[in-house]
């Protein structure tokens, strides 16, 4: 009976372990497409518990052994179930084995399953649960073996890092499933004596334990439940993400900084760059660029080595095949926003969300890419706050020319909303300015300050789609308008050849709850410019009013105003709602009172335990539940019996607290050795000896344990 | 010594049936035990240890070894232990020119009566005192394996029983290895203890030195007779054992044979051992049961010369009784559980 019993619990506690390895497994899983990684780790921590516990009653090193060579089984079918097949399998595992770590800290989320991504997984899991087994099914140390189970559920949450949310679930089941293992536990009959044992042939009864545990229990989930909402209010940043600690791929000066190309473009408009195939109309962009440091428009943010599905995008629904012909670079086009991409290896901005490959573009590449077209509503960004989430999108460079700051005053006092401002802007320099494919290239503010001041006959007031675009994302930035620059392709809809007369560039500006809009400000084709001076000179001639006067009605509105969200209805207020939830303090409160009834809690179950040993059950049980009592009465100050100890030798040992248990010893033998040889008054003597051996040794117990116990 | 059937050391047939044993049996043993032990610590002075362990194999009817450097008592203690028993005792002192038929007896041709007759040996006694055992060639040696395993010896085929009880104690010097044969495993097997005697405290051997003259194992005289030492081994066979302590005993049988510098652990007749000499000696304190403390008491000196070191362990310093600790150790003892 003991021993089936023991063995329930160990195959119990096995159960348990293997349950956690899995979901350890799953937690870290979460960053993979597919279920391939869930099913790899969950058989890796079946097997290797497998491994382990049926070679339990053997010794360690062959139990090693075995489990090495099962992994490495194990992990050979992982990467071959994992490659393409296109390389042979000796290669794959070389080249698993060499980059798996760097590449599965690389690689962007939502994680291709490959040889060079599964590995570490795999290898960990199989690593958890063979050293889970060996502890606590070998060893009965239940607790250590829930060790490597928890690390691994650690490490799954830091591989994971902010790229999935929180994984409430999985840690709910993995608590519950720890304490089941801890309360089932796998320790061996021996070291359980006052637990596992027989007391005249028969079980004792669990009952009163089991109600003791489970009010136990029940107290401390409430504790949680109360504690858990006040922790998390006090974590208030994000886990963080191993990928940052990788060095990105490096970019070269012409994928930093496309917007040099457009004057190539423009100039060699015919240059045939790739052959595309598209289900519809669209913008195939190739780079995003945010930073402008008064010289260069540079893409902000750093790329991210990501497999075929790229990480936070949708179904990847509007198809493009594309073949390339002449681009070159390292930047892929693509239609925002892509979802997935085959046939190349990529790794996406996670800010701009624009592609790079890692081996450049060469002709005749050929790469589909899946993508969910963005849709902007014009109509919501007409009454849209400018989104200043990001504050390098409003960044001015110093030493900007003084014709940028007069256009910038005209714009902000001809227009009052945001939207306004800037499509009068680009209606500004759409209107003013002329396009000329001979425009020489550059950006930087003497380029600019040249773009827009200097005379048609000097050459001046026209450009390519570069200094527009360009011009258009400082001068609105100077509005107080956040912007970037977008290099792409119009491309149209089936398959074309696009040319580099469809390279381009524009701008964008950032409205809240709108995203980035794009804003046209090249000029119509035929129509005369006006020169600007004209028009910033009618400014300079009417009248300015004092800032004092202008605060009446009709006057502009500062719409990067917080303190106008409350006043304003236009504006989407919906963050604006005040946390109106239970009081903290009450939190507090009933968190205090739930600790606080945990000691008091505790006492009353020692309390219940010691009377139900002491005077229930036939004398013999009595007897050996004194026994027990003064065992742990010894144990709480610092006397720890061993389960190799006899009775004499247990009292020897206790006699060091100087509270002598002076007859227990020969009663414990005869309740134990010789049954029906105690009654009921032996039984009572028992019972003053534990009661008086426990208020003696009292003083010599720790107070914290005092306070516990 | 009263050996009637209402003597309370007697095994009435009643308790046989009920095969439990009453207190008064136990004290009436304990006393008869002490009484003997007495009288032999009168001339083994200060190891009154040695002294109940070996009446304690006495009594579980199984044969002692006394090994130990000469001159700690060895001789004395087996001659003390002869003289307290009333009994018939010989003692043979083995030499490397004894021959099987000088321990075991020889047949010989009576011209008188034209026919062979057997002339028993030194062996057909209660108590056999083999001194100096290792002394002997393995062949002599090998002439007490019959009789000391089942009380009685063959010559020309014909059985001769010992006279029951039957008990050898035998000496060794471990030290002085010339000229001597180490006993076969088998032959240690037949042992139920092996003791080794030691030098006394201080205060015991000044006590030697004061009467070297007055004391004498012939001048102690017998405490009980063959029949009683009959009778109360009989007894022994009736003390009450738990089930978890057979399984106790079982696991440390087994911890020694698992032991990894163990070549070959305890036999069942080990095991068998020391579960009759536990009994004795919770007999022999009164009890009517074994206890945990009886069997910690009585392994070292039951199972140490039955296991069979590894040869790297053995040079590696390990010895039985450190082996035996080590089992100790990792077996728990089965104390009771409470309700909760």
């Amino acid at each position: 009976m003991r021993l089936s019993r023991y063995r329930f619990r160990v195959a119990a506690v096995a159960v348990c372990l293997t349950a956690l390895c899995v979901l350890a497994g799953v937690v870290a899983a979460r960053v993979y497409h597919g279920v391939i990684l869930t099913g790899l780790v969950a058989g890796a921590a079946v097997a290797a518990f497998a491994v382990g516990f049926l070679l339990r009653n053997k010794p360690s090193w062959l139990s090693a052994v075995v489990s090495f060579w099962g992994l490495a089984a194990y992990l050979l079918g992982s990467f071959a179930l994992t490659g393409d097949g296109t390389e042979p399998l000796p290669q794959v595992v070389v080249d698993a084995i060499v980059n798996a770590v760097p590449r599965t800290l690389t690689a962007l989320i939502p994680v291709e399953p490959a040889p060079d991504t599964v590995g570490v997984p795999v290898f960990l899991t199989w690593l958890a649960a063979g050293l889970a087994c060996e502890l606590a099914i070998r060893y009965g140390r239940t607790l250590l073996g829930c060790l490597p189970p928890t690390l691994l559920y650690a490490a799954g949450l830091y591989l994971v890092g902010p790229n999935a949310g929180p994984a409430v679930a999985a840690t709910v089941a993995y608590c519950v499933v720890a304490g089941a293992a801890l309360a089932v536990t796998s320790a061996p009959p021996s070291r359980r004596p006052d637990r596992d044992a027989q007391v005249d042939g028969g079980v004792p009864k669990r009952s009163a334990t089991l109600i003791g545990s489970v009010v136990g229990a029940t107290v401390l989930l409430v504790a949680v439940a109360v504690l858990a909402p006040m922790a998390t209010r006090l974590v208030t940043t994000s886990p963080g993400d191993p990928r940052e600690l990788v060095e990105p791929p490096q970019l070269t000066d012409i994928d930093l900084n496309p917007l040099v190309r457009i004057g190539e473009w423009a100039k060699y408009p015919e240059q045939e760059l790739f052959l595309a195939e598209l289900d519809g109309d669209a913008t195939m962009r190739l780079a995003v660029l945010t930073e402008y440091d008064g010289v260069t428009w540079q893409a902000g943010g750093d790329f991210r080595t990501a497999g075929s599905v790229l990480p936070g995008s949708g179904e990847g629904g509007f198809s493009a095949e594309v073949e390339i012909i002449e681009l070159g670079g390292k930047l892929v086009p693509a239609v925002a926003d892509p979802a997935t991409v085959t046939d190349m290896q990529v790794a996406v901005n996670l800010d701009t969300r624009c592609l790079l490959t890692p081996d450049g573009l060469a002709t005749g590449d050929r790469y589909t890419v899946g993508s969910d077209p963005l849709t902007v509503d014009p109509a919501g960004a007409e009454n849209a706050r400018v989104d200043l989430s990001d504050q390098v999108s409003v960044a001015i460079p110093p030493g900007t020319p003084e014709i940028m700051t007069m256009i910038a005053e005209y714009i902000t006092t001809t227009y009052d909303t945001p939207h306004a401002r800037a499509q009068g802007l680009a209606d500004f320099l759409s209107q003013h300015y002329a396009f000329d494919a001979e425009a020489p290239s550059g950006h930087d503010y003497p380029s600019l300050e040249f773009f827009l001041e200097a005379s048609v006959e000097a050459g001046g007031q026209r450009g390519t789609s570069e200094q527009f675009a360009a011009a258009y994302a400082v001068l609105a930035r100077l509005v107080g308008l956040p912007t970037r620059v977008v290099v792409g392709f119009d491309v149209p809809g089936g398959a074309s050849t696009v040319t580099a007369a469809q390279g381009r560039a524009w701008p964008e500006v950032a409205f809240e709850g709108v995203g980035w809009v794009p804003f046209d400000p090249m000029p119509a084709a035929g129509v005369a410019p006006v020169p600007p001076q004209e028009t910033l000179e009618q400014l300079e001639e009417e009248p300015t009013e004092e800032p004092e006067e202008s605060q009446g009605a009709g006057e502009a509105e500062d719409y990067n105003d917080p303190a106008l969200e409350n006043e304003d209805g236009d504006f989407d207020t919906e963050a604006a709602v005040a946390d109106e939830g239970i009081p903290a303090w009450v939190w507090w409160v009933l968190g205090a009172i739930a600790l606080a009834c945990v000691p008091p809690a505790l006492k009353v179950r020692r309390r219940l335990r010691r009377r139900r040993r002491l005077q229930r059950g036939t004398p013999a049980e009595r007897v050996a539940g004194a026994w027990a009592e003064v065992l742990g009465a010894a144990a709480r100050a610092g006397v720890k019996v061993g389960p190799h100890a006899t009775a004499e030798e247990a009292a020897a040992q206790v006699s060091t607290l100087e509270a002598g248990i002076d007859g227990l010893p020969g009663l414990v033998n005869q309740a134990a050795f010789a049954p029906g040889s105690v009654d009921g008054a032996d039984a009572e003597a028992a019972g003053r000896i534990a009661t008086g051996f426990e208020r003696l040794t009292r003083t010599r117990v720790r107070r914290w344990r005092r306070f516990l116990t | 010594m009263d050996t009637e059937q209402t003597h309370p050391l007697q095994v009435p047939r009643a308790v046989q049936q009920q095969v439990t044993l009453n207190a008064g049996q136990a004290e009436a043993f304990a006393a008869t035990f002490e009484r003997l032990a007495a009288a032999v610590d009168t001339v083994v002075l200060g190891k009154p240890e040695v002294v109940r362990l070996a009446l304690t194999a006495m009594f579980a009817e199984g044969h002692i070894l006394l090994e130990d450097v000469p001159g700690t008592g060895k001789t004395t203690l087996a001659r003390a232990i002869a003289s307290a028993v009333s009994g018939q005792w010989r003692r043979i002192q083995f030499t490397p020119d004894l021959l099987p038929s000088d321990v075991s007896g020889v047949t010989i041709f009576n011209q008188a009566s034209g026919g062979f007759e057997f002339h028993p040996g030194p062996v057909f006694a209660n108590i056999v005192i083999a001194d100096e055992i290792n002394r002997a060639s393995p062949k002599t040696q090998s002439a007490l394996l019959e009789v000391m395993e089942e009380g009685r010896v063959t010559v020309d085929g014909h059985p001769h029983p010992v006279p029951s009880p039957f008990i050898v104690v035998a000496t060794q010097n471990p030290v002085e290895m010339d000229g001597t044969y180490r006993l076969p495993e088998a032959q240690l097997d037949r042992f139920l203890v092996k003791l080794s005697v030691g030098y006394p405290v201080e205060a015991a051997e000044i006590e030697v030195l004061r009467g070297t003259h007055q004391r004498s194992p012939e001048n102690i005289p017998a405490v009980v007779d063959t029949d009683t030492v009959a009778q109360m081994a009989e007894l022994a066979k009736y003390v009450y054992i738990a089930e978890p302590l057979y399984a106790y005993l079982v696991q440390l049988a087994n911890a020694t044979r698992t032991h990894p510098q163990v070549a070959v652990g305890v036999s069942p007749r080990g095991l068998i051992a020391l579960t009759r000499a536990a009994a004795v000696f919770a007999l022999s304190q009164g009890r009517t049961y074994i206890i945990p403390e009886d069997v910690k008491a009585l392994a070292e000196p039951v199972f140490s010369h039955r296991i069979q070191l590894a040869p790297d362990a053995a040079m590696r310093g390990a010895t039985g009784a450190g082996v035996v600790a080590e089992v100790f150790e990792s077996v728990p003892v089965p104390l009771p559980a409470s309700a909760a």
